[in-house]
């Protein structure tokens, strides 16, 4: 299993990212509805692992901060999905 | 390490499945530009039209460069607004984008450098296959919307065919009205 998305609210943000090229951090917040210390703090983790990319900028003179899925997140999202499928099946 | 039961890991993929069954692909932004190119292709098949049977004068044309120049403006800055300030960026619209480019791209060097292969009124239905190429992409990644506004363009080209002469510029209009910005039109509703 891949510790780093053992943590639901990681898992949450990976599948936010996925269908998606980029989604800002309010955005992100929202729709896992967490807060935005605590969802800060497991996105500094997906950045460091390599999971997400991080992008800041300045819009009409307001910090805006857009995350984005790497490949090497995508396919780490992939296989820690398909070893929890294989866990509900081995439990049954 | 870090250890996960089977009641977690359900719940784990349950949310996994909701997140990913909210995530239904879709522009995300963009129905504006269909819209304005849209009823510009309109336009511009029309005057030439209306030029074309002695209703308007040839000098009205110029109008054409203006109208094409003023949408080109619009979808610049439209774009670089847009970059930074979307929440969502979908896989779906960085794709489109690619399509699009492609395609109008095509559309336009064969209305330009292929003007003696493609007279008269099979410049306006070039555009109409290339809208209708757009929108069926679109459609193809599950935009229902999409898939009907890309059948009402492809219907409409049909029908023109058939049309008598002097209606089938009206009918090409009428397709990329209803069908290219129509479907923009139903985005931004969606959107908000």
């Amino acid at each position: 299993m891949d510790e780093l998305l053992l943590s639901k609210v990681r898992l949450g943000v990976v599948a936010e990212l996925l269908n998606y090229d980029w989604v800002a951090f309010s955005e992100l917040a929202r729709s896992l509805d967490v807060s935005h210390g605590n969802l800060g703090a497991h996105l500094s983790k997906l950045v460091d692992a390599g999971y997400v990319e991080e992008e800041k900028s300045f819009v009409n003179r307001r910090p805006l901060t857009r995350y984005r899925l790497t490949r090497r997140g995508r396919d780490a999202f992939a296989a820690h999905v398909s070893q929890l499928a294989s866990l509900l099946k081995e439990a049954k | 390490m870090e250890r996960i039961d089977a009641a977690q890991a359900r719940d784990h993929i349950e949310m996994v499945d909701r997140i990913l069954a909210e995530s239904h692909p879709r522009l995300c932004a963009g129905g504006d530009f269909f819209v304005v190119w849209g009823v510009a292709s309109a336009f511009i098949t029309v005057l030439f039209h209306l030029v074309d049977i002695g209703v308007l004068a040839a000098r009205t044309l110029w109008a054409v460069p203006i109208v094409l120049a003023a949408c080109v403006l619009y979808s610049v800055l439209r774009a670089r607004g847009l970059q930074g300030t979307i929440a969502r960026t979908s896989l779906v619209q960085r794709e489109f984008f690619n399509v699009l480019w492609i395609t109008l791209g095509v559309a336009f060097v064969v209305n330009v450098a292929a003007f003696r292969i493609f007279t008269g009124i099979a410049e306006a239905a070039i555009w109409t296959v290339a809208a209708a190429i757009v929108l069926l992409y679109i459609g193809m990644h599950g935009n229902r919307r999409a898939q009907i506004a890309g059948l009402l363009v492809v219907v409409s080209l049909v029908v023109a065919n058939f049309s008598s002469p002097d209606r089938t510029a009206y009918v090409l209009a009428a397709g990329m009205l209803v069908g290219y910005a129509g479907f923009g039109l139903s985005e931004m509703l969606a959107r908000e």
